[in-house]
């Protein structure tokens, strides 16, 4: 199109859209840059772009706002009647690690295994568990898979803490220690400036996100239990100082490593996680005792991981009973500080409407190869104040469960006996998940938009999920695929794996 | 490369409005129609960015389903907007 023709076009367009004043128009066209229909085309541009522009812009800043959260006031609900404190004996990984627990309570190894048609040994399954043979022709379950595995734990065992992921206390990384507290105490001038220094601490020991809560006795163990001398630990008498606050740290996860659940590999960054959360734990804890605090570290131990982060407004519980961070997913690993200090200002939690979700998803629960996780048509869409699984109702079949807190309800018993028979760890159910994404700025939006989306479109959204190519679990190819994702990494020009993502699987 | 992907869309999206403006200049359009092509062009760089981050983190799937349901209704809007709004009435104005 020629320019004479465009400017006849204009023309003739302005005769149309302008009457009035046509006949000084055909003057000015005749000059060329003064052309009226071309000063309109030119404020329609900057008008119409910068309108759409704006509006980009507001949208933007809506999915900003929408990441923050808002404060929750759901969040617990319990149900006084039946909530009582969690005994550590009671929790799966405790129980498992215990053979005096397992002389003590005969009926529950019996009891699983009638309704299961197992003939499984809960004390065995550790011991068993890595004793698996590997196998070079079955992608993430070769020799390398199994060395990624051992050696993502291995720091963790050298440090004497290994066991500290069974809920073992007072291990030497998570020492109740107290003799090297400074004795001057440091001071900070207000609550805000306390808060930002743990937290810039905690991301220079290497966590993804950090939080603070109130110590609460709703979340932790208690009694407390030594695995190693089978002795009960008391809050009052045994630990060292009356805690006041908790500080809590979430370690991320490799992304592609993650995604070869429920192989080997992804035990490797498990493993790496735990040994991770373990250093930052004791760092955090050192760095409060030599500002003249008292403080103790925990991995899983102490207390309840997942309501202590969502206390501290690190994101909401799952229906696989993880935690979800936004923008991060399940990916993380959870570490917590004991403390005294108390002069910070407390984090509260909130929601990113990912429990809302979680009711209508159910991906986790369909990836699950032990079908320990409820699936929305499942009875209360598991979702309750007591478990609703299959034979919750048996009498006692559901120990390990912490009744009395509205949340979503997994049989933990299966889980693990499905990581022994699967010879190490699984994790499908982080690697399913429908926030489990690597840092790319759709996923961003989808997570923004999420609070504001009818629940109807959840369902759709968790179906679009594996539609889109994310989410799948036991396959082969993403184990040859991960052990490719190095390519790069001399120079990592993203930096995307700062949480996790290789940016390559 | 992410960087790369952001300027080419920003340079699209520059032509777009500019594409709209011009045409919203040539030919009396009615609102809804310029809103429709709008919402198309919307879609398009919409879908476009979404393939280009998928493609980016390695999920082709991802990349092509954007494309498709995306780029795909935006082009499809577009296109039967120009052919029943946009379209009679240029050759209203040519006569």
């Amino acid at each position: 199109m020629s320019n004479e023709h465009d400017d006849t076009k204009a023309g003739d367009a302005n005769d149309q859209l302008e009457p009035a004043g046509g006949g000084d128009r055909r003057e000015v066209d005749a000059l060329g840059l003064d052309n009226p229909a071309r000063r309109k085309f030119l404020t329609r541009t900057a008008v119409g772009g910068g309108a759409a522009l704006a509006g980009l812009a507001a949208g933007y800043g809506a999915i900003e706002y929408s990441v923050q959260g808002r404060p929750s006031k759901n969040y617990p609900e319990i149900d006084e009647a039946i909530f009582k404190p969690k005994d550590q004996r009671d929790v799966v990984l405790t129980f498992a690690n215990s053979k005096a627990l397992n002389e003590k309570h005969p009926e529950r190894n019996e009891q699983y295994n009638r309704l299961q048609k197992k003939e499984f040994d809960f004390v065995a399954g550790f011991r068993d568990m890595y004793a698996k043979p590997w196998d070079n022709n079955k992608p993430g379950y070769t020799q390398m898979d199994r060395a990624l595995q051992l050696a993502g734990w291995h720091p963790l065992g050298v440090a004497g803490s290994r066991k500290s992921a069974n809920l073992q206390p007072n291990t030497p990384l998570h020492s109740w220690d107290q003799s090297d507290v400074e004795e001057e105490q440091y001071k900070f001038d207000d609550k805000q400036a306390a808060s930002d220094a743990i937290k810039s601490a905690a991301r220079v020991f290497g966590a993804v996100k950090c939080g603070i809560a109130r110590q609460d006795k709703r979340w932790d163990y208690d009694p407390l239990y030594d695995l190693e001398t089978n002795q009960e630990l008391s809050w009052e008498e045994d630990f060292p100082f009356k805690p006041k606050s908790v500080i809590v740290m979430l370690t991320p996860q490799d992304y592609d490593c993650v995604a070869t659940a429920p192989a080997w590999t992804a035990d490797g960054t498990y493993g790496a996680g735990y040994t991770q959360m373990g250093i930052q734990a004791d760092q955090m804890a050192k760095f409060l005792r030599a500002m003249g605090y008292h403080a103790v570290s925990a991995g899983n131990d102490l207390g309840s991981s997942v309501p202590y982060a969502i206390m501290a407004g690190l994101g909401e519980g799952a229906r696989n009973g993880t935690l979800i961070a936004p923008l991060v997913g399940p990916r993380i690993r959870i570490c917590k500080v004991y403390t005294d200090f108390d002069f910070v200002e407390y984090d509260q939690p909130h929601t990113w409407g990912i429990t809302d979700f979680c009711l209508s998803c159910g991906k986790c629960a369909e990836a699950c190869p032990a079908d320990a996780i409820p699936l929305p048509s499942d009875k209360n869409g598991g979702y309750g104040f007591e478990p609703s699984y299959e034979f919750s109702d048996e009498p006692g079949y559901t120990w390990n469960n912490h009744h009395g807190i509205k949340k979503f309800y997994s049989d933990a018993k299966k889980c693990y006996n499905f990581w022994v028979e699967n010879g190490g760890g699984c994790g499908a159910c982080i690697a399913s998940c429908t926030f489990n994404e690597p840092d790319f700025w759709h996923h961003k939006f989808i997570l923004g938009i999420t609070p504001a989306s009818p629940k109807p479109l959840h369902a759709l959204m968790a179906q679009m999920h594996p539609a889109f190519g994310y989410g799948h679990t036991n396959d082969p190819a993403k184990a040859e695929k991960f052990w490719k994702t190095g390519e790069g990494m001399r120079v990592n020009s993203s930096m995307k794996n700062n949480i996790g993502t290789s940016n390559k699987s | 490369m992410e960087l790369f992907q952001w300027f080419c869309m920003g340079i699209l999206f520059v032509l777009s409005v500019a594409a709209l403006s011009y045409l919203s200049v040539v030919v009396k359009l009615k609102w809804y129609t310029l809103a429709s092509l709008a919402l198309g062009a919307f879609l398009i760089l919409f879908g476009i960015g979404w393939a280009g981050a998928s493609f980016l983190e390695g999920i082709a799937q991802s990349g092509a389903l954007a494309l498709i349901l995306f780029c795909g209704s935006g082009v499809v809007l577009m296109t039967l907007t120009w052919r029943f709004l946009v379209a009679p009435e240029l050759s209203k104005q040519s006569d």
